[in-house]
């Protein structure tokens, strides 16, 4: 696959790339670390950091319940998308009628930026005039309208359903590939051995899925962590911080309190946190570089 | 799954069920297209009408009265265009490299650029901003663009790099025993070989930056500046939200990345599952 050539020529190619890299991602990342550090202002002996950003996450209830709010968050958008993205990638897999058409409007709430996916739900869960609220009534469901982004309890699971209905399709995209991509033939005998339809699933289809599955995992977990513009516009957090996810909260000590060694901190431990899930299934996946 | 003998009743459930999907993923669309053609009055009522009673323009006229809306737009799509022009451009030049070449800390090296798609935004804005202000970069459009673009680098070159597998070397050996140099090979033979791939990893680093809220949140704040999606979420922080109007501008917004991503999906799903369906 490989030419035998002068290596340096190797690093003339990569050299734009990498150099934007350490500049743009590598040298905000350092500062980022040691801002969090507190280095950024000890004038006095170049050595000089504390640990007190850190020490403050501890003791910030905030903190902890955004940490709640982000892990429910991720957890279950990401659950979500992989249960709903394998049923519809299974169902568009089948022979059916009208295969274009399906395939089309699976895909189209993933077109969409994130920030304007937030502003339609906001839309549709708003008391008076949304839609949900007007099919419920309209059903003699509910008497008065829900509140459905102002009410502590459903803010965080209307979030979720609004994110897990702009997501899923790029998941099921992943697994429909994955799905085409397993050799016809061992449905085939799998058939002649009178194999029923759930096991040549269980036996056939999810086997060989199994690294699609890992691709799609690590991509969405790793979206869905730093998930923002969504969140951002459809409750900005609120109420209180029943929905304030971390990256919210983050953004929120930067440019809303000023408070860059705190906001620093709580962005590092989020990034320790992504790499430690997400690291060992990111290069595994990747295994044939 | 071919050639099966599905029953009636399965072929029932299965439409059944791809009918429901459509309706769970189009009622929303819908329900924006509807409610952009209503009337103030309409908008605001309860409970909320699906179909407008009456159909009115004047949201989309007020979009197009209130200045803004056409600015914003246009920067949306200089800031998008460059980031996807140089973050493809770049982005081609490093997958050759590593598609190419065996070299001292290749593995390392693309360890590094994979990993750093694991560093949020948030953690990066807030220095960026601070190195921005120090070189009175803030607050221009060269300042997001760098930074978009490198935010979609590492995308870029795993997806092209994946691309230029799948040509075989010796077509460069072809070209550089008839005496291209190594540049000549790479820029005249495998790019236009790999056509549909840049075109793919270009849009998606366009979409990528059209969408984005977060950094141009952060990094601009004169008005002749902000993105399309900047300023819709402005208008949302207003005292009173003008759902008619909202949506319109909501839906203008979205026509490029629904268009480019229905262009795209294929070329897509092969760069993010290239290696892993290889039989």
């Amino acid at each position: 696959m490989r030419l035998r050539t002068k290596e340096y020529e190797a690093y003339l190619f990569i050299l734009p790339a990498l150099s934007m890299l350490i500049v743009i991602l590598g040298f905000p990342f350092v500062m980022a670390i040691l801002m969090s550090l507190n280095l950024a202002w000890v004038k006095s002996s170049l050595l000089g950091f504390t640990f007190e950003n850190y020490s403050r996450l501890f003791r910030d209830r905030v903190f902890y319940n955004d940490l709640i709010v982000t892990f429910s968050f991720v957890v279950s958008t990401v659950g979500f998308h992989l249960l709903l993205g394998l049923g519809v990638a299974l169902l568009l897999n089948m022979e059916i009628k009208a295969k274009r058409f399906f395939r089309v409007a699976a895909i189209l709430p993933w077109t969409i930026p994130d920030v304007i996916a937030g502003l339609i739900w906001r839309f549709m869960f708003d008391p008076l005039s949304g839609i949900i609220n007007s099919v419920l009534a309209r059903l003699n469901l509910i008497q008065l309208p829900i509140t459905w982004l102002s009410d502590a309890r459903l803010a965080l699971p209307s979030v979720v359903f609004a994110e897990v209905w702009r997501g899923y399709p790029f998941v099921m995209l992943l697994l429909l590939a994955g799905l085409q991509s397993i050799p016809q033939g061992l449905y085939e005998a799998a058939e002649i051995d009178g194999a029923s339809a759930w096991k040549r699933f269980w036996y056939i289809s999810l086997p060989n899925l199994s690294r699609i599955i890992m691709i799609a995992f690590t991509l969405d977990f790793i979206w869905e962590c730093r998930r923002f513009g969504l969140v951002y516009n459809m409750t900005g957090g609120n109420p209180g911080h029943a929905t304030e996810v971390l990256s919210l909260y983050v953004y929120k000590n930067y440019f809303v309190f000023f408070n860059f060694g705190y906001a620093a901190a709580i962005a590092v431990v989020l990034a320790l946190i992504m790499m430690l899930i997400s690291f060992p299934y990111l290069k595994a996946s990747m295994k044939e570089l | 799954m071919s050639k099966r003998n599905t029953s009636d009743l399965t072929r029932l459930l299965i439409y059944g069920a791809l009918i429901f999907i459509c309706v769970y993923n189009l009622a929303p669309f819908l329900w924006m297209i509807f409610s952009s053609l209503k009337t103030e009055a309409e908008v605001k009522s309860y409970p909320a009408t699906f179909l407008p009673h009456v159909v009115t323009l004047e949201p989309y006229a007020n979009i197009l009265v209130w200045g803004g809306f056409i600015t914003y737009f246009m920067n949306s799509a200089i800031i998008s265009f460059s980031t996807a022009f140089i973050s493809s451009f770049v982005g081609a030049l490093a997958g050759y490299g590593f598609s190419r070449y065996t070299f001292k800390g290749r593995t390392s090296l693309m360890t590094v650029f994979l990993a750093s798609q694991l560093l949020p935004g948030v953690l990066l804005v807030g220095p960026y901003f601070r190195m921005l202000t120090l070189i009175k970069l803030y607050d221009t459009r060269i300042g997001l663009i760098v930074a978009q673009t490198t935010i979609t680098l590492p995308f870029s070159v795993w997806m092209l790099k994946s691309f230029i597998d799948t040509v075989p070397v010796e077509i460069d050996q072809a070209a550089m025993v008839d005496g291209a140099s190594r540049w000549q090979a790479f820029f005249k033979v495998v790019l236009p070989l790999i056509a549909p791939g840049i075109v793919a990893t270009t849009i998606f680093a366009f979409l990528l930056a059209w969408g984005d809220l977060l950094w141009a949140l952060c990094l601009l704040s004169s008005p002749s500046l902000k993105t399309v999606t900047l300023g819709i979420t402005e208008l949302v922080g207003q005292f009173r939200i003008r759902w008619a109007e909202l949506m319109g501008a909501s839906i203008i917004a979205s026509l490029p990345c629904v268009i480019l991503y229905l262009f795209l999906q294929s070329a897509l799903t092969r760069g993010f599952t290239a290696g892993a369906v290889k039989q």
